[in-house]
C-alpha cells in the first residue's frame, strides 16, 4: 500500500514537472523536403549554430523526403491543421510548386521584408515561383542547377547541346542515361529541357500566359524524345544516375549539380566524371524557407531564417560545405569565401553557363502539361 | 429462467464490449479510409460524381495495370515452386547437414524490409553490380556482353527474393506436420523424390501453400519502394503511379482510381483466401 503511494507521488511530481520544463525550453520545429543531405545540414550543420546563439531552444529538424513529394507532405499537414490556434511547423523547407499552392491558400506567413537579410535576396526566383507570386513569403534556400555529367574516360568531346546530344546518342546507344520523370527530379528537369530546346517560344512557357492548347505543339517533339528513349537507358532515380556514371555502365546523364559534387567528394563518383550545361538551357530550382501563417513560434523562426541567409552561413554551409549556389544575392557570398572554395563551384559549369543556360522550370500547369503529354506520348 | 436471460444479456454485452476495441479500429484505420478512397475515385475536382478519374487512369496507365498483375502473378508463380522446392526438401532431404543450413538460412529475407531488399539488388542486379562481377570473376560470362536486370527482371527477382521465404515458412510448417507413414510407405514402394512431393505430400498441403500464396500476392500488389529503386523504365508498377499522381498533379481522384483497380485485384484474391477459410473452418 505504501509503495503505491509513493509510486504515485513519484509520478503526480513528474507530471507536474513536465509542463515546468516546456515552458523554460522551446522547441523549434523546422521541417524539410529533399534528400537527406537537406536533413544533414539543418541537424547537423545550422541548429547546433542557432542553438548556441539562442540558449534554451533546441532545434528539431525532420525531413519529409525528396522531391516535391515532400513538399506535398509539408502542404497537406498544414491544410490540414488549418484550423487549430497554432501550427506545430516554425519553419518548412519547401519546392517551388508547393510554394505557389501554399501562399494562394494562406498557409504562409509575409516576413522577408521584417528579416535583415530579406534585402539581400534580389533574384527573380524570390519573386516568382513558376508563375506564383511568392514575394515576401519566401528566402531562397539555396538554387540548384541541373546538368549533365559526363565520364572524360568515355566521352573525350562532349555535346553542347540537345541537337549534338542527340546525334550522340544515335551512335552511342545505351551510352546515355537519365530517370525518366517518375524517378527524381533530374529526369524531369532533362525532359522539360527538351521541350524548351525544341518548343518555338520557350519564353511563353516560362513566363506565360498559359494557353491549355500549347501541348499540342509537343506531340512531334515528344515523339522525337520517344525515339531518342529507344538508345537510352532509364535509371532508376537521381542516385540511379550517379550509380550507373560510378560503376561505368552509362557514360553520361543529368545530375543535381549539388549531389553530383557531394557524391565526388564522398568518393562515390570517379574524379575522370565532369559536368556540362548544354544549350539551350536546362532547368535548375532554388528551395525557400518558409514561415507558417499559424507558426507557433514565428519570431524565433524569422530569426532562424536570418541566420540561415546570412552571408556567412550561405558561404561556409551552402557553397562550401554542401556544393549549393547561394539562395541570396552572390555579390553578398562571394567577399565571405577564398578564391579555391568560390571556383571549385564554378570549374565546370561557369557564371556565363548559368546566367545563359540556366533556366527556372515552366509556369505550374505548363510543367503538369509537359508530365502528362509525357505520360501520354512517350513512355 | 429470467436469471438466465440476464445472463445471457450480460454475456453478449460482454463479448460487444471484447470485440469493440478490435471493432473501433478496423473501422476507424481500414473501412473509414477504403471508403474515403473510394468516393474520391468517383468524385470530379469540382465534387460532382464521375467516372473521368477511371477513363484516365486506363487510357494513361492502362498498360501499367496489367503489367502490374503479370509481375505479380508470375512472381507469386515462381514463389509457389521455390517454396515447394525449400519445404520438400526440408521434408525429404537426405542429408542431414544440408537440411538443417537449408533450414536456417531461409527465413533470413524474412526480416529484411522491402527497401533494403531494393536498395541491396540495385547494386547486385546491375550491368556491372555484384552478381555479374562475380560471374566474370570466375570466368563463366563477359561482362560487357551482359545486361543488367534492373528492369521488370529486378522486379520479379526482388519479390521471389522477399516473399519465398514466408510462404515457405507456413508451408513447410504444414509439410512437417504431415503423418510421415504416406511418405515412407510410398518410398517403399520405390516412389522417388520427385514423384513423393508432387503426388504425396503436394495435394496434402495445397490448402496452406494457397493461403501463403494469396497473402504474398496481395503483399507485393502493394509495394511502392522496390518498383520504384529497381527499374526506371515503362511499364512500371501502379503503386508508381499513384506515387506520380499524388505528387506530381496532387490528383487524388486518379490516384484512387488506381487504388480501386489494385482493390479490385487484391479483392480476387482474398476471395480465394475466403472460400477457403470458410470451406475449412481455419484460421489460415
Amino acid at each position: 500500500m505504501q509503495r503505491t503511494a509513493v509510486l504515485f507521488a513519484a509520478l503526480a511530481a513528474l507530471a507536474l514537472s513536465l509542463p515546468a520544463t516546456a515552458q523554460k525550453a522551446v522547441t523549434l520545429n523546422v521541417v524539410t523536403a529533399g534528400d537527406q543531405n537537406m536533413v544533414d545540414y539543418l541537424k547537423d550543420y545550422l541548429g547546433p549554430m542557432f542553438e548556441k546563439e539562442h540558449p534554451g531552444v533546441t532545434v528539431k529538424a525532420v525531413g519529409t523526403g525528396p522531391g516535391d513529394a515532400g513538399s506535398q507532405k509539408i502542404y497537406e499537414k498544414l491544410e490540414a491543421e488549418k484550423a487549430n490556434p497554432a501550427w506545430d511547423i516554425d519553419v518548412a523547407v519547401i519546392h517551388q510548386k508547393a510554394a505557389g499552392e501554399m501562399v494562394g491558400k494562406g498557409l504562409l506567413a509575409r516576413y522577408s521584408a521584417e528579416i535583415p537579410t530579406g534585402k539581400l535576396v534580389t533574384s527573380e526566383a524570390a519573386k516568382n515561383a513558376l508563375g506564383s507570386d511568392v514575394g515576401g513569403y519566401v528566402m531562397p534556400m539555396f538554387n540548384s542547377q541541373t546538368a549533365i555529367a559526363y565520364n572524360t574516360a568515355m566521352v573525350s568531346d562532349p555535346p553542347a547541346t540537345y541537337d549534338a546530344l542527340e546525334k550522340w546518342v544515335r551512335v552511342n546507344p545505351k551510352k546515355f542515361g537519365y530517370n525518366g520523370i517518375k524517378g527524381g527530379m533530374s529526369g524531369v528537369s532533362f525532359v522539360v529541357g527538351w521541350i524548351y530546346a525544341h518548343s518555338p517560344d520557350t519564353d511563353r512557357l516560362i513566363k506565360g500566359p498559359y494557353d491549355p492548347d500549347t501541348k499540342k505543339s509537343w506531340v512531334p517533339i515528344l515523339a522525337e524524345l520517344a525515339a531518342f528513349n529507344k538508345n537510352v537507358v532509364l535509371t532508376p532515380g537521381n542516385a540511379g544516375t550517379l550509380d550507373m556514371l560510378n560503376r561505368g555502365e552509362i557514360a553520361m546523364g543529368p545530375v543535381w549539380v549539388d549531389m553530383f559534387y557531394t557524391w565526388q567528394s564522398d568518393g562515390k563518383i570517379p574524379p575522370g566524371v565532369k559536368l556540362k550545361l548544354i544549350g539551350p538551357g536546362m532547368p535548375g530550382q532554388p528551395m525557400y524557407y518558409v514561415v507558417p501563417t499559424k507558426a507557433a513560434n514565428a519570431k524565433l523562426a524569422e530569426d532562424f531564417i536570418a541566420l540561415a541567409t546570412s552571408p556567412k552561413v550561405q558561404a561556409d554551409g551552402i557553397v562550401k560545405r554542401f556544393n549549393w549556389y547561394p539562395g541570396i544575392d552572390t555579390a553578398a557570398v562571394k567577399p565571405q569565401l577564398d578564391e579555391a572554395s568560390w571556383s571549385k563551384l564554378f570549374v565546370d559549369v561557369t557564371p556565363e553557363d548559368l546566367a545563359t543556360k540556366g533556366k527556372p522550370f515552366p509556369l505550374a500547369p505548363y510543367f503538369n502539361d509537359i508530365l502528362e503529354s509525357y505520360e501520354r506520348k512517350v513512355q | 429462467m429470467r436469471a438466465e436471460r440476464s445472463n445471457l444479456g450480460d454475456c453478449r454485452l460482454g463479448i460487444l464490449l471484447l470485440v469493440a476495441p478490435a471493432l473501433a479500429m478496423v473501422l476507424a484505420l481500414f473501412v473509414y479510409p477504403l471508403g474515403m478512397s473510394l468516393v474520391s475515385a468517383f468524385t470530379a475536382k469540382d465534387g460532382k460524381p464521375t467516372l473521368e478519374n477511371f477513363a484516365k487512369a486506363f487510357a494513361l496507365y492502362g498498360l501499367d495495370i496489367v503489367f502490374t498483375l503479370v509481375i505479380v502473378t508470375v512472381s507469386t508463380v515462381l514463389i509457389g515452386l521455390l517454396t515447394a522446392a525449400i519445404g520438400g526438401y526440408l521434408v525429404l532431404g537426405a542429408h542431414p547437414v544440408a537440411v538443417a543450413v537449408l533450414k536456417s538460412l531461409y527465413r533470413w529475407p524474412l526480416f529484411i524490409p522491402f527497401i533494403v531488399a531494393a536498395q541491396c539488388m540495385r547494386t547486385f542486379l546491375a550491368k556491372n553490380g555484384i552478381m555479374n562481377n562475380t560471374l566474370a570473376a570466375l570466368g563463366l560470362v563477359d561482362v560487357g556482353s551482359l545486361s543488367g536486370l534492373l528492369d521488370w527482371r529486378g522486379i520479379i527477382v526482388t519479390f521471389v527474393w522477399k516473399e519465398t521465404p514466408f510462404v515457405a515458412l507456413l508451408v513447410s510448417g504444414a509439410m512437417a506436420a504431415l503423418d510421415r507413414a504416406t511418405i515412407e510407405a510410398a518410398a517403399n514402394l520405390g516412389a522417388g523424390g520427385l514423384r513423393i512431393l508432387v503426388e504425396i505430400i503436394l495435394p496434402q498441403v495445397a490448402g496452406v501453400m494457397l493461403v501463403g500464396l494469396v497473402l504474398a500476392f496481395v503483399t507485393m500488389l502493394s509495394v511502392l519502394s522496390v518498383p520504384i529503386m529497381i527499374s526506371g523504365g515503362s511499364p512500371t508498377m501502379i503503386t508508381v503511379d499513384m506515387a506520380f499522381r499524388v505528387n506530381s498533379y496532387s490528383d487524388y481522384g486518379v490516384a484512387n482510381a488506381l487504388g480501386f483497380v489494385s482493390y479490385a485485384m487484391a479483392g480476387l484474391a482474398a476471395w480465394v483466401y475466403l472460400r477457403r477459410s470458410v470451406a475449412h473452418g481455419s484460421p489460415l
